[in-house]
């Protein structure tokens, strides 16, 4: 070709981008602030990479939208008397993005593979280690897949559902390279895992084969339709250009904003902010063996001068809700006795210092910026110490310094999150150890481990409530922390897309629609 | 020749020897690390012991040092421990992209800001000699990103001319490729454009003091004659040594540029190592940067004698 003519084609290819402009109204465009990990479900994961798998891979079941438990590829399940076998009936008809129908023999070598992986995210829970062992996956015919444990777990279901173990995905074997290394996911969820460019972006495409449940979407699960042909999850982590890319309608989702951000497109024509509260918690983090902080009392005092209502409203640009227990809000088992808290008491907090024969210690609150909600944390909380006679002071970490920190349990308060769970009782467990055992637990109580512990092993229902109900009891007793509220996942999408939500910290593609 | 040009890759080993020392000693004494951030709040000692092991990071930093040097001179920088993926392709890949965006910004900048810092000089004292410092000095002034954001808000949110998001590669798209790349290039070239100008004008204005421009012009020679003869290759020995360091500055990852644009060069790629405390991607990358380095300025002083007859590469 002459240069002329190159020129000229080149000339061409830069006005036909032009006038392009935008993305069709078949193509969603969302945000991911960072690129995923690896494509393939609780495999070398982190939350964006999960977010990805739910979208593309489905287990045999999933969360519903109330914590519960709620069939997928399997249409029921039954539960031998001693708890230790579970039978899945799989639901007829369903099939893999390549086509293939879903069998029993290709979920027993999914699940078979994951279990086997090295770097498989949940391997304690199936090992023996933090839950029941997996003893045997049998595919006894073509529809029904029978798990054994060593031991009743109360727990396999809602381990097996967390999004950090990819829902236990079940992925075609295809989805393995002839060298059996990891491809891409193969699934049989409303998308399709079509590209993924390193560090740029991850193509989903409409799954047409996909023959969604009747009803409505419920949680990660229910009525799971793509109503878009094309989802294109772009790699931008500056916030300032994916804030940009919005209003210019590059992007027409950000899943995950920081409430001061989201204040300001609040007041925007053209956007709808969303707020969504998850089993995720926003908390104060005590050292319980701090020499100042080892005194009951003290915690208590440190709680009782915290206004938890309005360092929440003021800490989450009113995007927040207090809840003083691990318990959600939104679960199951947040009845009434997880309503109540130690109280905003500025007054009692002198005479709990002097018995704590406090002396005007400094008492350093670590932070990050990463997350500005525990940046504000911090900030609000040491003016409230500070007003009621406690010494307090900020150190500003980076994000993985902090992670460090509370790992080894290095610190004497922490504004610190922790991410979404997926049950109460995993709440509890994240926070709830031995300090021997666990240098990042923070609530070494023998009789809250004694409890959690009872929780994990009890099905739901009324016992369960019993045994929730006691142990925040207890934790207002002892006041190891101060728990602030759930953390949320504030979204925002142009007012032209209808049906986003993010729900429990992740993007929820389906039954989204563009209409520009 | 030849030997010159050995002589420097040689010498450049104990660089590049010390470089990674120091990288890999510095990288872990900051607190964080890998396993942690991938367990998250999740964390217990078990898995993490454990997943310390599977990763090698439980064995002593010198072996851990000692391997990753072997594998280095066997050309294997390693795999990145979030990915998986293999260093030096990852490497090399990121640096294709950051190279189109610098290669091309460094010539336009190059370009515009060479003669303009001539003419500069060549009318000191003057508006428009005035206006030339003004204006470089405020572009030197003005950080990179917020010069991007500036563009991107302007020719990307409000005209809406240029994409505001995304990268095409131009060997894939050629077209589509040139916009994707306009912006991101235009920041980086106006922020070296001031640079550029300021040591282009103050050399030129050296060089104009001098004996033989007086003689020059009193031989008859015309002030472009004289300009473009004597006075241009003398005065541009400077400006072409401050290039080879912007160059190897650049290519050495533009990363806030690079992340302004969500462009998926070096620089992001250094920056996301850092915070995701991957210590296999970050050895391998600025092992490459000291080595990008090394030849940049090597080429730069191989074409030192083209401008200068008295600086001899022997």
């Amino acid at each position: 070709m002459r240069l002329g003519n190159r020129i000229g084609a080149s000339a061409l290819g830069i006005m036909a981008a032009l006038a392009a402009g935008g993305a069709t109204a078949q193509t969603l465009n969302v945000q991911l602030s960072s690129d995923i990990r690896s494509s393939r479900p609780g495999v070398n994961r982190d939350a964006l990479s999960d977010m990805v798998a739910l979208n593309v891979a489905e287990g045999l079941f999933a969360v519903g939208e109330r914590g519960d438990i709620v069939p997928m590829l399997a249409k029921s399940w039954t539960v031998s008397e001693d708890g230790t076998t579970y039978t899945f009936a799989l639901r007829e008809g369903r099939v893999f993005h390549n086509g293939a129908p879903v069998t029993a023999d290709l979920v027993k070598q999914s699940w078979e593979a994951m279990l086997a992986a090295p770097d498989f995210n949940c391997t304690g829970f199936f090992d023996g280690s933090r839950g029941s062992a997996v003893t045997g996956i049998e595919a006894p015919n073509a529809q029904t897949v029978v798990i054994t444990l060593a031991e009743p777990d109360a727990m396999f279901l809602k381990y097996a559902a967390q999004s950090q173990c990819g829902g236990m995905g079940v992925t075609h074997p295809d989805s393995f390279a002839e060298d059996g290394t990891w491809d891409h996911p193969i699934g049989t969820g409303p998308f399709v895992f079509a590209d993924w460019r390193r560090g740029q972006n991850v193509t989903l495409e409409k799954f047409s084969d996909y023959q969604p449940l009747a009803g409505e979407i419920d949680g990660f699960a229910g009525h799971k339709e793509a109503l878009v042909e094309t989802v294109n999850l772009v790699v931008t982590p500056d916030r300032a250009t994916a804030v940009a890319a919005l209003r210019s309608g590059d992007l027409d989702v950000v899943p995950y904003l920081s409430t001061a951000e989201s204040a300001e497109l609040q007041e925007e024509d053209g956007f709808v902010v969303k707020s969504a509260p998850h089993g995720g918690m926003i908390t104060l983090l005590m050292q319980t063996e701090d020499p100042v902080l080892s005194s009951t009392e003290m915690r208590m005092a440190v709680a009782k001068a915290l206004d938890v209502a309005q360092l929440v409203d003021v800490a989450t640009n009113g995007l927040g809700t207090p809840n003083a227990s691990l318990v959600p809000i939104s679960s199951l088992y947040h009845s009434a006795v997880h309503d109540r808290g130690v109280g905003y008491a500025p007054g009692e907090v002198p005479a709990m210092l002097e018995a704590a024969g406090y002396d005007g210690q400094e008492l350093v609150i670590q932070t990050n910026r990463r997350n500005p909600i525990n940046e504000n944390v911090a900030v609000l909380a040491q003016a409230m110490l500070q007003m009621a006679g406690i010494n307090a002071r900020i150190e500003v970490l980076e994000w993985a310094t902090q992670l460090d920190r509370f790992r080894s349990g290095s610190f004497q308060m922490s504004a610190f999150n922790y991410s979404n769970r997926a049950d109460p009782v995993l709440a509890y467990s994240a926070v709830v150890d031995s300090k021997e055992d666990r240098g990042s637990s923070i609530w070494d109580d023998p009789r809250a481990i004694e409890l959690v512990d009872e929780t994990l092993q009890t099905p739901d229902g009324e016992a369960r409530q019993a045994l929730f109900d006691e142990l925040h009891e207890l934790y207002l007793e002892q006041m190891p922390f101060v728990m602030l509220a759930n953390n949320l996942t504030v979204s925002v999408n142009a007012d032209y897309v209808q049906g986003y939500s993010t729900w429990n910290g992740f993007a929820r593609l389906w039954g989204v629609s563009v209409e520009k | 020749m030849t030997r010159f040009v050995l002589s420097r890759l040689v010498s450049a080993i104990p660089t590049l020897f010390l470089v990674s020392l120091a990288v890999f000693t510095l990288i872990r004494l900051i607190p964080g690390d890998p396993v942690s951030l991938m367990l998250g709040d999740n964390v217990d000692d078990a898995a993490y012991a454990a997943m310390s092991h599977e990763l090698g990071l439980d064995r002593p930093i010198a072996v851990q040092f000692l391997m990753w040097l072997q594998g280095a001179f066997q050309g294997d920088l390693g795999r990145s421990i979030t990915t998986g993926e293999a260093v030096l392709p990852l490497v090399l890949q990121r640096f294709a992209i950051t190279a189109q965006l610098v290669l091309v910004a460094v010539a336009l900048a190059t370009v515009l800001a060479v003669p303009l810092g001539m003419l500069a000089a060549w009318r000191q004292n003057s508006a428009f000699d005035l206006g030339v410092v003004v204006g470089a000095t405020a572009l030197m002034s003005i950080p990179t990103f917020w010069m991007g954001l500036m563009l991107l808000l302007l020719f990307g949110l409000n005209l809406g001319w240029l994409p505001v998001l995304g990268y095409v590669s131009p060997f894939d798209d050629f077209g589509a490729g040139a916009l994707y790349l306009v912006m991101p290039v235009a920041a980086l070239v106006l922020h070296e454009c001031g640079i550029l100008v300021r040591m282009s004008r103050a050399s030129t204005l050296d060089v104009l003091r001098l004996d033989y421009v007086t003689h020059a012009r009193a031989k008859g020679l015309t002030e472009g004659q004289v300009l473009r003869r004597h006075v241009f290759r003398n005065a541009f020995g400077p400006t072409w040594t401050l290039l080879g360091l912007i160059l190897g500055n650049l290519l050495g990852g533009v990363a806030v540029v690079e992340t302004v644009f969500t462009i998926p060069g070096l620089g992001r790629l250094i920056v996301e190592s850092i915070y995701g405390r991957d210590y296999p991607v970050l050895q391998g990358c600025l092992l490459f940067v000291a080595f990008t380095y090394v030849v940049v300025n090597l080429i730069v002083d191989l074409c030192y004698p083209l401008f200068d007859p008295r600086v001899k590469t022997t």
